[in-house]
């Protein structure tokens, strides 16, 4: 995509910088968002719960975070926000009726879809780095003083970011075309997603899931916690970030063509 | 006059339902009616013209440019949708501001625009409320405001009037005629002609995805020879005057008004009559209290047009 | 006093009498509406699937000698007890699929009501609030009776003619009972849940996902819980565990979590009652809007 900078209309950029500043600003101040937020504080509260409950264990209690907080976060919360703020790119406005008050506008399409990806992906990131700092230097709280603790955290944070991307993407694709993309997306997100994972060999390669595992600090399997990284058999990290870069790229591109190219009707 | 907006040969179906057919208009500056029952194709037309779908044949072109995916043009317009719908949980200046926003205005420009917008609807008071708090009528003129908020130099409106009281409506028909008079190009819509007659003279009459004619009213009902013009006197003494008309070959057909006050006669040779008329009323020494056309109207126009 | 007629309309010199079934044109309606979804036709015959399999097995396991080649040694697997039947019905997969179809066939009950200001149709016609919320409750338990109640009993009665004789149902006469309790209870259950979820929002897509994200959510706050405090009643956060315990003491069989069975019950009545009070609290013809 170039930018244009044609006589009397704004610039890509310029659209797309617009389009996000007016939804991050709606998407942040709905009802929806504050209950996604608060269920993403769960892991908070768990994590203090743990540091009383397993006091002076920290070897467990980092056990909990890297084998079950994260489950909670790779398996189902991002996939349920990707879900949710990913369809809602186009169905929100074909269902609130207010996709006229954007295309009627002097803005690309590909500005307006993308501008309000990029919105939502920033809204969901914010959502999840928030509950992801505070349980994670929570439960590592005994190991502020190691450098390495900080480029663990930005490895879960940047491995969470691209599959929020990733994610978003494809149910923003999917959204697109389909009236029930929830009802897929569910089934994609909660059945493919979880069963590929105990299939071994590259099969394992045909989820998203699977490049976001392999991003993750590893520690040797075995032992009862040992849920997240179950029979991984993980990709290479730079292969597994260019994978799901090109994922998130791939389906944002179809996702803008469909979008440009489509007439969305108004059920009356 | 040039056109501002034109149309050549413009189609739309929606699956096997024709939504437009074959529509080939030029609209020119100042206020165009658009008129028709509903499912006529007035929406679809104006969706077409605004770029939200695109046409199954032919073109639409404003300003000479395809509008199609040609989103530079909306700078310079101006729509107001007939959906009663509203981004959720927002105030009137919040709705107002972040369209406008997308414009590209500078901040300060945004909310000077914004309070002229609220002030032309009469919303200033209420801009801090909720929309879901805001009666229909309130919701209507936010809507028209977002319309006009970015001074459009072409301004679609569909239904507009759609919701307001008739004071709302009187005063929502003034600010449309201002605008006409700053030199703006507007289409209306609407499917109450008495509304459209208000504003307008200039029509397009729509009907089963057809334009049924298009122009002046008064010139569109002068040009409809198949039917015969209605004429009603309303008088001292209707019929004493009916009976100086009884030989005249040019009327076809006459009848007396409640309690014979008024008498209607249908004709093919409106001047003509008329000026049989004033010597019929001088001669007969009749006092002739109101002279109308029942037909003259658009709704009668319609009906004629569309064969009823 | 004159009467105004016009060519079709006849004044009706009979009673009017109340319809006695108010609730009923709400169910009818909401179940044409499931149907009416493509994919929805799938999901719903695809909920008949567990009951297919069973039926396969309890055959299986009557007609042994013709599966010997590879049944053998399983014989003790697949003799079918009461415990079988609570196999079936508390079948995490089988929840799964009931859970799918009330995000389909349930999210959008009142939700769209809500987006539509339908409530002031409704209320504007001699219908109360009880029989509106009967009416969407009876399309949740007309879903989840057809494809628990419907196959339990025929599973049984197939049971009975494999078998040959009424032996089966003369040693666990009170099978039936079970049945029809747990069935009742699942659909009271999902009935209250998913209007619960259904009156908290306008949006139906966000309910789709509040009704799945609560149950599947549940279930791993008490997966993450139990592995943390090793502690069995840290199962009472689980939905799908509570049923299971539910399902366990209707059935006979013992509970597979070692907490009393009452507490699950609590809690799956405390869900139902505050549904209860959410729904009193939001389903009114009138919205006052601040």
């Amino acid at each position: 995509m170039k930018p244009k900078a044609s006589a009397g209309g704004p610039s890509f950029w310029t659209s797309f910088r617009r389009v996000f500043a007016f939804f991050f600003f709606l998407g942040g101040r709905t009802g929806r968002s504050r209950v996604f937020f608060l269920l993403g504080l769960i892991p908070v509260a768990i994590a203090v719960m743990v540091r009383i409950v397993l006091a002076g264990r920290t070897g467990d209690v980092v056990a909990v975070f890297n084998e079950i907080l994260m489950v909670f976060f790779v398996t189902f919360d991002i996939v349920i926000l990707s879900l949710f703020y990913g369809t809602s790119i186009v169905a929100e406005e074909t269902e609130g009726r207010t996709l006229p008050y954007l295309i009627t506008r002097p803005l690309s399409k590909t500005a307006i879809f993308l501008g309000k990806y990029a919105a939502y992906v920033t809204l969901m990131f914010i959502m999840v780095s928030t509950s992801l700092f505070l349980s994670f230097f929570i439960m590592n709280g005994h190991r502020f003083r190691d450098p390495a603790l900080y480029l663990t955290f930005l490895r879960y944070a940047g491995a969470l970011g691209l599959g929020i991307l990733a994610y978003t993407a494809f149910f923003a694709f999917l959204g697109t075309f389909l009236k029930r993309a929830i009802l897929v997306g569910l089934m994609f997100g909660f059945g493919w997603e979880n069963i590929i994972q105990y299939f071994p060999g590259s099969t394992q390669k045909f989820s998203l899931v699977h490049y976001m595992k392999s991003l993750m600090p590893r520690r040797p399997s075995g032992g009862p916690l040992s849920m997240l990284l179950f029979r991984l058999e993980p990709t290479e990290p730079a292969v597994a970030v260019l994978t799901l870069v090109v994922i998130a790229a791939a389906f944002l591109a179809l996702a803008c063509w469909l979008f440009r190219t489509k007439e969305y009707l108004f059920e009356e | 006059m040039t056109a501002v907006i034109e149309t050549k040969n413009l189609s739309k179906w929606y699956g096997n339902v024709l939504g437009l057919s074959d529509v080939s208009l030029e609209i020119e500056s100042g206020i165009t009616g658009l008129l028709g029952p509903n499912g006529a194709g007035k929406s679809t037309f104006m969706k077409l013209v605004t770029g939200q779908m695109k046409p199954n044949i032919g073109r639409v072109s404003v300003g000479g440019r395809d509008v199609w995916n040609n989103f530079h043009l909306f700078r310079r317009v101006g729509f107001c949708p007939e959906q009663d719908a509203f981004y959720e949980d927002v105030t009137g200046w919040e709705f107002l501001t972040g369209l406008l926003g997308l414009y590209g205005f500078p901040p300060q420009e945004i909310t000077e625009r914004a309070v002229r917008a609220l002030d032309i609807v009469e919303l200033s008071k209420d801009k801090d409320r909720k929309i879901r708090s805001y009666s229909r009528g309130m919701r209507q003129r936010v809507k028209f405001a977002q319309a006009v908020a970015h001074d459009p130099e072409i301004i679609i409106l569909d239904e507009p009037l759609s919701g307001l009281d008739p004071l709302g409506k009187r005063r929502l028909i003034r600010l449309i005629r201002d605008f006409q008079s700053a030199g703006k190009t507007i289409i209306v819509s609407s499917h109450v002609l008495p509304e459209i007659e208000a504003m307008t003279s200039r029509v397009i009459m729509i009907h089963q995805g057809k334009i049924l004619a298009q122009g002046d009213i008064h010139s569109i009902r002068d040009l409809i020879e198949t039917y015969p013009h209605m004429i009603s006197i309303r008088c001292s003494d209707a019929r004493a005057l009916a009976a100086r008309f009884v030989p005249d070959k040019s009327i076809l057909k006459m009848s007396f008004g409640p309690e014979g006050r008024s008498l209607v006669v249908e004709t093919h040779q409106r001047d003509a009559f008329f000026s049989r008329l004033q010597t019929a009323v001088v001669e007969g020494g009749i006092e002739v209290e109101e002279i109308s056309s029942p037909d003259d109207n658009l709704q009668a126009v319609f009906d004629y047009l569309v064969g009823k | 006093m004159a009467t105004v007629r016009e060519k079709g309309y006849y004044h009706w010199d009979g009673q009017l009498t109340e319809a006695r079934f108010p609730w009923w044109p709400i169910t009818r309606t909401g179940i044409l509406l499931a149907f009416k979804k493509r994919g929805f036709r799938f999901l719903f015959a695809g909920a008949f699937l567990p009951s297919v399999v069973f039926l396969a097995i309890i055959y299986i396991s009557e007609h042994l000698g013709d599966f010997k080649f590879w049944a053998r040694g399983s014989e003790k697997f697949i003799t079918i007890t009461p415990g079988s039947f609570k196999i079936f019905f508390t079948n995490p997969g089988f929840l799964f699929l009931m859970i799918a179809m009330l995000v389909f066939a349930g999210a959008g009950l009142i939700a769209d009501d809500l987006r539509h200001n339908s409530l002031q149709i409704y209320f504007s016609r001699p219908l109360k609030k009880t029989d509106y919320l009967l009416g969407k409750m009876a399309v949740v338990f007309f879903f989840i009776l057809v494809v628990t109640l419907v196959p339990g009993l025929l599973v049984l009665v197939f049971k009975v003619i494999f078998d040959g004789s009424f032996k089966f149902f003369l040693d666990y006469p009170w099978l039936v009972l079970s049945i029809v309790g747990y069935s009742a209870m699942l659909a009271v259950f999902f009935a209250f849940y998913t209007l619960l979820l259904s009156a908290l929002s306008k949006n139906s897509r966000y309910v789709m996902i509040l009704v799945f994200m609560i149950y599947l959510f549940s279930d791993i706050l008490s997966g993450i819980l139990q592995g943390i405090f090793r502690t069995p009643y840290m199962s009472l956060f689980s939905i799908r565990a509570n049923i299971e315990q539910m399902g366990a003491f209707i059935f006979a069989q013992k509970p597979p979590q070692a907490i009393p069975v009452v507490l699950s019950f609590l809690v799956l009545g405390g869900v139902c009652g505050l549904s209860a009070l959410v729904l009193h609290r939001k389903i009114r013809s009138v919205e006052v809007i601040r």
